[in-house]
C-alpha cells in the first residue's frame, strides 16, 4: 500500500480532507454515490463491531472505558500510518530512486509499523487508565481492529482524493484494497465471535481422553458379561458401650473360606464440624481360603444393611499370599449414627471376592435398549416418508406452475364453485356429526370415522363445487346479458361477509387485552362481527361489480399460490421444533417423532415433486389435450409416466434424509434412538452413549448404501 | 367444412402472431401451410382445436364456432381434429401401445381411465392402427426405443384412433430426413384419399407442398399473402416467393 502512495501522482486535497472527516464523503462528492456508501456503511461496521468485541472480550461492563481505549487506539494507530506513509513517500520522492528498493522500503515501513504499535499499545493503554490484566485482554483485539479499521480510513481518504482528480473518461481505481481489509477484520472479528480456541482443543484432551475412549470404543458394553462373586462376612459392633464385648470372631476353617477379627467391638471414626477426623479403633482383619494371589475386596455393612466400600480408613483392596491367606488393619469407618437407633449397633464386614468376568455371548440389556431404540427409528423414518408421500403426492399437483396456470374460470362459476364447497363442507360436518353419533362418539372408532370422514370431505365437497360451478354457469345464461355480473355481485358479497364476521369476531376477542364486562364483551364482540361482515361484504360487492361476472379469474394460481405458501412455512421450521410441537401435543414418543417428520416431509417432498412436474416434456400433454381428454386423463397418461422416475428418486432420498433425522428427532422426546442417546449422555453413561452413536452410524451409512444402489436403478 | 373468419391472435406479451386470419378448407381438402419459423403456422393450428385461446375471430367447424364451444363440448370436439407434431409428443417411457390408445381418451370415462383400462373394441382398434402404419410389431416396446420416423407414425396411429374428421399436422416432417419425410407424408395422403380425412398440414419445403397438397396458404408474419392451388403453386416466381418468404429468402435447391 506504500507504494500506492509513492506511485500516486493527483491528488484531490479537497476531496482527501472531507472523507478524512467523514468516510465516503469525499467520493460522494465526486458522484461516486454507490461507493461513497459502501464505504460509509463498512466504516460504520467495521467500527461498531469493532466495538463491540472489545466489550465482549474483555466483559468489562464500563462501556465508555472500552470506548476510551478504542478511540485512543484508532488516532495512535492512524496517526502513526499518516507518518509511516508520509515518510515513505518521501523517501521514495527525494531518496530512494530504484524501483526495487522502493518496493522493500514500502515493506519496511508497514514491518515497522507493527512493531511500534506492539511497543506503543502498552502505553496506550495505561493511558487509558486500565489495569494490567485487562491489558492483555484488550491486546490482540485493539490492535488488529483498530489497525485495520484505521489503515481503512486512510486508504479511503486517499481513494477520493484519487478520485476528485480524475479527469472524465479515466478508469475508477480498484477497490482491492479495501475488500481486503475488510475480509481480514471480518474474518478476525468472526475468530472472536465464534471463540474458536485451538489451544483449549488441545490442552483439554488429556482430561477427557477416557471419556472419549468409551465415547468412540464402547463395544464391551454391548454384550453380558458373568462373574461369580464369593462373599464371607464377620459382625462387628460398634459403638462399643462400656461392657459390651461384641460378637463372636469367626474361627479358622479348613477348607473353606473364612474372615475373623481380633477385636468384635469398638469405636466409629468421627469428624467435627472443623472436619477434622478422629480415627475410630484399629481392627485386624484376617481370613484364609481364597484363592492364593486373587484380589479381593473389603466391603462395610451398616446396621440397616446398608453396604459401602470404606475411605480413607485404610487399604480395602487386598491380594491374598500364595496361601491364600490374608491380614489387613483398618480403622472402623466414620458413619452417621441414626439417632433413633436403640441397643447394640452391629456391623458386618464382607470381604468379596469376585471372579474373572466370563463372556456369554448374549447381548447386553444396554444393547437390546438401543437395538430396540434403533427399529423404532428406521420405522419411523419409514412411517414418515410412506405418509408424507401419500399427503404430498396430490399437494404437488396443486404447487405444479405448468398445470395450474391454465385453469382459468369466469369469476361467476367460481363464486359458484366456492358457494359449492362451503356448502359441501358444511353437509360434510352435518353427515359428520349424524356419522359420530350412530357410532356412539369418536372414541369408539376413530380411525374408520376418520376414514369416512375424509372420503366424505373430499367427494361431497368435489360434487358440490362443480356442482355449484355449474349451476352459477347456467342461471347466468338463463338470465342474460348481465346474469353472470348480478350473480357474481350476489355471490361475493356473501363470500364477503362469512369470513368478515369471523374476522370481526376474532378481532373483536384478540383485542380484548383490557378485561370487560360480560355483557359489554359479548356487546363488542357483535359489533365487530357484525361490522366485519358489512366490511367484507361491500368490498366482495365492490369487487365483483369491478370485475364483472364473465372476468377471467386464474383459480390455478390461486390454488398454485396458496399451496406453495403454506408448504414454504411447513418446509422453513426444522423437524426438530415440529417434533417439540409434537412433543407438545401429544405427549413423547415415536408417535410425535412421526407427526414432526411427517409434516416436514409432506412440505419438502412436495416442493420437490412439484419441481419436477414443472421440468416435465409439455408435448405430451399438449397431444393429449388435443385428442379431447379431459385434465385427470392427461395427469395420468401424460404427467404422470414422465415424472415417476424423479418421484422414486426423490422418494428415496427422502427416506434417507428422514431415519437421519428420526435418529436426533428423539433429542428433543420423539421416540427412537435418540431418546435413549440424549439419557445416556445425561446420566453420563458414555459408553452407552457411544454404543448408540456407532449404530446410528452403522445404519444411516448402510441405509446411505442401500438408497444409493436403488436409485441407481431408477435414474 | 371448416370457416376461418377474422381470427388474430395476440399472445400476453403483446406478440401478434395471427392478424385477421380469413380462409376456408373443404372437407377432403390437403391444405399446405407455408411459411418461414415464426409465420404463424403452428399458431394457426393450435388456435383450431383451442390448445391456444385465439384473442377474436371465429373458427366455425361444420356449423359450430369452436370459439363459443365450453369446456365439455370443446372436449367432445377435439375429438373429431386428430393432431400430429414435429416432435411428435409421445410419451417416452410408456409403451407403444398406451400412446396409441391415448388417442382414444376422448371416447373413455375418466374413471376407467384413472386404472388405465381400455376396451377390449379399443386395444383391437390400437393394434389395427398400428397395423395400417406399418408396425404391427413395435407395440409392446417402449416409445423412445422407436426410430424418429417409426415415432410418427405412432403419432398417426394416436389421431387415427379419435376417428378423426381432420388431422392437423404441425410440420409432421420437420425433423425428419427427406426419405422418411415422404414415407410420413405418403401416409398422410393415403389417410386422406382412402378415408376422406382433410389434413392441414404445414411444411417448409416447396416441393413437399407441390407434391401432395391440394390447395396451399402462405403466412408471413401472421397474414395470410398467398392462396392458390397446386399448380399455382408451382408457377410461382422468385419475386411472389420473395412475398411469402420475406427478403432474405432464398430457395434451396431441389428440396
Amino acid at each position: 500500500m506504500n507504494n500506492k502512495i509513492s506511485n500516486e501522482n493527483r491528488q484531490s486535497p479537497l476531496h482527501t480532507f472531507l472523507s478524512l472527516i467523514l468516510p465516503g464523503l469525499g467520493q460522494m462528492l465526486a458522484k461516486q454515490w454507490q461507493r461513497g456508501l459502501t464505504i460509509l456503511i463498512g466504516v460504520g461496521l467495521m467500527g461498531s463491531l469493532s466495538i463491540w468485541t472489545i466489550g465482549q472480550r474483555a466483559r468489562y461492563p464500563n462501556f465508555a472505558l472500552s470506548f476510551k481505549i478504542f478511540a485512543i487506539s484508532v488516532l495512535e494507530m492512524g496517526a502513526l500510518l499518516i507518518f509511516l506513509m508520509s515518510l515513505n513517500y518521501l523517501l521514495n520522492k527525494y531518496i530512494i530512486k530504484d524501483k526495487t528498493a522502493q518496493a522493500f522500503s514500502g515493506y519496511g515501513v508497514g514491518l515497522l509499523y507493527f512493531i511500534l504499535i506492539f511497543l506503543l499499545s502498552g502505553p496506550v493503554l495505561e493511558l487509558a487508565g486500565t489495569v494490567a490484566e485487562l491489558k492483555t485482554v484488550y491486546l490482540t483485539t485493539t490492535i488488529f481492529s483498530a489497525g485495520a479499521l484505521a489503515a481503512f480510513w486512510i486508504w479511503q481518504a486517499f481513494d477520493a482524493g484519487k478520485i476528485g482528480a480524475l479527469k472524465a473518461g479515466e478508469a475508477m481505481p480498484s477497490l482491492g484494497f479495501a475488500v481486503l481489509v475488510l475480509c481480514l477484520l471480518i474474518f478476525s472479528l468472526g475468530y472472536q465471535i465464534t471463540e474458536i480456541d485451538l489451544n483449549k482443543a488441545i490442552s483439554e484432551y488429556t482430561d477427557t481422553q477416557i471419556i472419549l475412549t468409551r465415547l468412540t470404543w464402547p463395544w464391551r458394553s454391548a454384550f453380558a458379561f458373568e462373574q461369580d462373586v464369593l462373599e464371607v462376612a464377620q459382625k462387628i459392633q460398634a459403638p462399643c458401650p462400656a461392657g459390651s464385648v461384641g460378637p463372636d470372631a469367626n474361627l479358622p476353617m479348613d477348607g473353606e473360606t473364612w474372615i475373623s477379627l481380633d477385636n468384635t467391638c469398638g469405636e466409629l471414626t468421627t469428624r467435627d464440624l472443623q472436619g477434622k477426623v478422629t480415627f475410630g479403633t484399629e481392627i485386624t482383619i484376617f481370613g484364609g481360603g481364597f484363592t492364593p494371589g486373587q484380589k479381593v475386596e473389603i466391603w462395610w455393612r451398616n446396621p440397616i444393611g446398608n453396604p459401602f466400600k470404606p475411605r480413607g480408613v485404610g487399604e480395602t483392596d487386598i491380594i491374598m499370599d500364595e496361601r491364600g491367606e490374608f491380614e489387613t488393619k483398618l480403622y472402623i469407618p466414620e458413619m452417621t449414627v441414626i439417632a433413633t437407633a436403640v441397643g447394640d449397633q452391629i456391623h458386618t464386614i464382607l470381604v468379596r471376592e469376585k471372579s474373572e468376568e466370563r463372556f456369554t455371548g448374549a447381548l447386553s440389556d444396554e444393547m437390546k435398549l438401543a437395538l430396540k431404540g434403533m427399529l423404532e427409528t428406521i420405522m419411523l423414518g419409514l412411517m414418515a416418508t410412506f405418509f408424507g408421500i401419500i399427503l404430498a403426492f396430490p399437494l404437488s399437483f396443486l404447487a405444479a406452475r405448468n398445470l395450474m396456470a391454465s385453469i382459468v374460470q369466469t369469476l361467476a362459476k367460481m363464486v359458484g364453485g366456492v358457494i359449492g364447497l362451503v356448502v359441501g363442507v358444511g353437509l360434510t360436518g352435518v353427515t359428520m356429526t349424524q356419522i359420530i353419533k350412530l357410532f356412539g362418539g369418536l372414541d369408539k372408532a376413530p380411525i374408520p370415522i376418520l376414514m369416512i370422514a375424509i372420503l366424505l370431505l373430499f367427494g361431497i365437497s368435489w360434487l358440490f363445487m362443480s356442482l355449484g360451478g355449474r349451476l352459477f354457469e347456467y342461471l347466468s345464461k338463463l338470465l342474460g346479458k348481465n346474469g353472470d355480473t348480478i350473480l357474481s355481485v350476489i355471490g361475493m358479497t356473501l363470500i364477503g361477509v362469512a369470513p368478515g364476521y369471523l374476522l370481526g369476531l376474532g378481532f373483536s376477542r384478540g383485542i380484548r387485552g383490557i378485561p370487560l364486562k360480560a355483557e359489554l364483551a359479548a356487546e363488542t364482540e357483535m359489533t365487530f362481527a357484525i361490522g366485519g361482515a358489512i366490511l367484507f361484504g361491500i368490498l366482495g360487492f365492490y369487487y365483483a361489480l369491478r370485475q364483472g361476472g364473465s372476468r377471467n379469474i386464474n383459480v390455478g394460481m390461486i390454488a398454485y399460490t396458496t399451496t406453495r405458501t403454506i408448504m414454504n412455512i411447513i418446509r422453513s421450521i426444522e423437524p426438530l421444533i415440529w417434533g417439540l410441537v409434537a412433543v407438545i401435543w401429544i405427549g413423547p414418543g415415536p408417535f410425535a417423532g412421526f407427526i414432526a417428520l411427517t409434516l416436514h416431509t409432506v412440505a419438502a417432498l412436495g416442493k420437490l415433486y412439484s419441481e419436477s412436474i414443472e421440468s416435465i416434456d409439455p408435448g405430451p400433454i399438449e397431444a393429449l389435450q388435443a385428442t379431447g381428454a379431459n385434465r385427470l386423463q392427461t395427469i395420468v397418461f401424460a404427467v404422470v409416466p414422465q415424472i415417476l422416475p424423479p418421484f422414486i428418486s426423490f422418494t428415496i432420498y427422502r427416506w434417507d434424509i428422514n431415519v437421519r433425522m428420526s435418529t436426533v428427532i428423539g433429542l428433543v422426546g420423539g421416540g427412537g434412538i435418540g431418546f435413549i442417546l440424549i439419557q445416556w449422555i445425561r446420566l453420563f453413561q458414555y459408553d452407552n452413549a457411544g454404543l448408540a452413536v456407532w449404530l446410528i452410524a452403522i445404519t444411516v451409512a448402510t441405509l446411505d448404501y442401500i438408497s444409493s444402489n436403488i436409485r441407481k436403478r431408477f435414474v | 367444412m371448416l370457416i376461418i373468419e377474422n381470427l388474430t391472435m395476440i399472445y400476453p406479451d403483446g406478440t401478434v402472431a395471427l392478424r385477421d386470419v380469413s380462409f376456408e378448407v373443404a372437407d377432403g381438402e390437403f391444405l399446405g401451410i407455408i411459411g418461414l419459423s415464426g409465420s404463424g403456422k403452428s399458431t394457426l393450428l393450435r388456435c383450431i382445436n383451442r390448445l391456444i385461446e385465439p384473442t377474436e375471430g371465429k373458427i366455425i367447424w361444420n356449423g359450430k364456432d369452436i370459439t363459443k364451444l365450453n369446456q365439455q363440448d370443446l372436449l367432445a370436439t377435439r375429438r373429431e381434429i386428430g393432431m400430429i407434431f414435429q416432435h411428435f409428443n409421445l410419451v417416452k417411457r410408456s409403451s407403444v401401445l398406451t400412446n396409441v390408445l391415448s388417442g382414444r381418451l376422448g371416447y373413455t370415462p375418466s374413471s376407467w381411465s384413472l386404472i388405465n383400462r381400455f376396451s377390449r373394441a379399443d386395444i383391437e382398434r390400437a393394434h389395427k392402427a398400428l397395423e395400417r402404419m406399418g408396425i404391427p410389431e413395435k407395440a409392446s416396446n417402449r416409445a423412445d426405443e422407436l426410430s424418429g420416423g417409426q415415432q410418427q407414425r405412432v403419432g398417426i396411429a394416436r389421431a387415427l384412433m379419435q376417428e378423426p374428421k381432420i388431422i392437423l399436422a404441425d410440420e409432421p416432417v420437420a425433423s425428419l430426413d427427406p426419405v422418411l419425410a415422404h414415407s410420413i407424408l405418403g401416409s398422410l395422403e393415403k389417410l386422406n384419399q382412402e378415408d376422406g380425412i382433410t389434413v392441414m398440414c404445414s411444411l417448409h419445403f416447396l416441393d413437399l407442398v407441390q407434391r401432395y397438397s391440394t390447395r396451399v396458404i402462405g403466412l408471413r408474419d401472421g397474414r395470410v399473402v398467398f392462396q392458390g392451388t397446386k399448380d399455382d403453386v408451382k408457377k410461382i416466381t422468385d419475386e411472389r416467393f420473395k412475398e411469402i418468404y420475406g427478403e432474405d429468402a432464398k430457395r434451396l435447391g431441389g428440396e
